[in-house]
């Protein structure tokens, strides 16, 4: 008789030398605990991002976007408000819009043909009050049906500084303490009032796990050795004065960084990053993707920020790359992929010159982008790797195996802060079944 | 100028809801309310649903199909998801037949 070795729970996992400096793969491979962050990070206590105003801007004016797995309907009713609205029939349950974005006063789900207002409240039903037939009345919903009652799920929204928020928690706090005091003062600086313009999308899916996005951008380390365009064309340099911040949860980070000139590229970048593939005589076929002009807004106390690249935990990166801005929404599908959408955005008393430079050096992003390609990639080979030996672990022991803000980039302590938090609320008991929010 | 038309015999009309008439191949709507008769197109202008299978409330019409209104005397849209105005037509009852005025 042998005895069977217990099986291990699905929420066992085991971190090395008990903090966060080395992460098990099986964060990154399990369905099960996948369907766990949904429901904790993207469904409850937590603001997602689904949008920006100024892609809504006349009442009418919809687009479709995503928060967490869940597809949901951004709208403009028609007193200028905005709501944030399930796109789920009240009635059967489909997935009725199938537009990205459009302008109508109501929604109709083609099955049935329910009809919404942008508000998600139901207007109609067809055959409410039954059928005619021979001097009768067939059929009909119940006497008690009240469409007060089978509204669309409607979602909490915040906006600030045209950016849209929503949460299918009513009860989360508010965006300004989400986000806390460190990381707002970034959020205002980039959305400072001035009325947004949208210059166009990008859209992309990455064979990865959604958590990987986040971490590469609270990862310093690799930009200056991965992304060989930047080091062989001066935007980055391992050297160049900054600082990386976080909210009191180290679940928000701001990557901040100031290039030390502000003129184009020196071939000094090499002598301070060795990367093997630098290549002095290369140059820029049209320099214009590096014509590069500081903007008043920049400013920030004493500091002049050539680049703040912001993580809201989970749902989404808020860019600013030189004269380059723009948002990067995180939309998982499964525990093995996600959606990666960019919005480039510019502002409304921009000049055509500095729309046609926000264009130029958007080509440094987005899936194709000369910077941006690599991310997707090494994303792609990590998943690979973790689906392979998911009993294994990464190392995040750059700059020690401690949490704490610094002021260089040689650390991977973001996101030694964000699987902190990951912890936290991970590790957490069950939450009762009656204090179960059930939107 | 004029054109009346004989569309429906008085006594088919009851109250609570409306019955279809084709006079020259249009679709419209007779209603009687109170004794009076009202008439409009009978498509509504919100989804593809005919008025005449819908709900007289008081002096307005209810669609079977979102249960948006229209007034009967006027045509206006009174309840979303109506909002664009149906078409009335005017009405004449002479000798136990209804005559509309089809221009």
């Amino acid at each position: 008789m042998t005895t069977e070795a217990p099986i291990a729970s699905p929420d066992a996992l085991h971190w090395e030398l008990g903090g966060t400096s080395r992460i098990p793969f099986a964060v990154y491979t399990d369905q099960q605990r996948h369907q766990r962050e949904l429901e904790r990070f993207f469904y409850k206590g937590h603001w997602c991002y689904v949008g920006l105003e100024a892609e809504i801007p006349n009442a009418g004016d919809f687009k479709r976007s995503v928060v967490g797995e869940r597809s949901v309907i951004m709208t403009r009713a028609a007193d200028g408000a905005i709501h944030v609205v399930e796109n789920v029939c009240a009635h059967r349950g489909m997935r009725f819009c199938r537009k990205r974005h459009g302008n109508q006063t109501e929604f109709v789900c083609p099955y049935h043909q329910w009809s919404y207002a942008p508000n998600g409240d139901l207007q109609g039903v067809p055959f409410r009050r039954g059928v005619r037939q021979d001097g009768k009345v067939n059929g009909g919903m119940p006497a008690d049906f009240n469409p007060k009652d089978h509204a669309l799920t409607k979602l909490k929204v915040a906006v600030r500084g045209g950016v849209v928020f929503a949460s299918f928690d009513h009860e989360v706090e508010s965006l300004e303490d989400y986000l806390g005091p460190t990381i707002l003062q970034y959020f205002d600086r980039l959305f400072n009032g001035r009325k947004l313009t949208i210059l166009g999308y990008n859209r992309q899916r990455i064979p990865g796990n959604w958590k990987l996005m986040q971490e590469n951008i609270k990862d310093p380390y690799h930009p200056g050795l991965l992304h060989t365009w930047f080091v062989t064309f001066g935007l980055w340099r391992a050297d160049n004065k900054s600082e990386l911040r976080m909210d009191a949860h180290h679940r928000h980070a701001a990557m901040v960084s100031t290039r030390g000139s502000m003129g184009q590229a020196s071939g000094q970048a090499a002598q301070v990053t060795q990367v093997s593939s630098f290549k002095a005589a290369m140059e820029l076929e049209d320099k214009r993707f590096l014509d590069i002009v500081p903007e008043p807004w920049w400013q920030l106390g004493e500091q002049m920020p050539t680049a703040v690249m912001t993580t809201l935990f989970p749902s989404v990166i808020f860019q600013q790359q030189v004269n380059s801005v723009s948002t990067r929404h995180i939309q998982p599908d499964g525990h093995g992929a996600f959606d990666f959408v960019w919005t480039h955005f510019g502002f409304e008393d921009d000049t055509a010159e500095m729309t046609e430079r926000r264009l130029r050096q958007a080509n440094l992003f987005g899936p194709a982008g000369f910077v941006s390609a690599d991310d997707g990639e090494v994303i792609e080979f990590s998943q690979q790797a973790f689906e392979s030996k998911p009993q294994h672990r990464t190392l995040a022991e750059l700059g020690g195996r401690e949490v704490g803000e610094t002021d260089h980039m040689v650390t991977e302590t973001l996101i030694r802060g964000m699987y902190e938090y990951w912890r936290k609320v991970m590790e957490a008991p069950e939450p009762s079944v009656a204090k179960e929010v059930s939107p | 100028m004029s054109n009346w038309t004989d569309v429906a015999a008085e006594a088919d009309l009851f109250e609570g809801a409306g019955i279809p008439v084709a006079p020259g191949g249009r679709d419209i709507a007779l209603f009687a309310v109170d004794g009076e008769v009202f008439a409009t197109d009978n498509l509504c202008t919100h989804g593809h649903a005919r008025l005449c299978d819908g709900f007289v409330e008081g002096h307005e019409i209810e669609c079977p199909h979102h249960q948006g209104r229209f007034d009967l005397r006027t045509g206006d849209a009174t309840l979303a998801p109506c909002t664009e105005p149906i078409k009335i037509w005017p009405v004449k009852v002479e000798g136990g037949r209804v005559f509309l005025d089809l221009g």
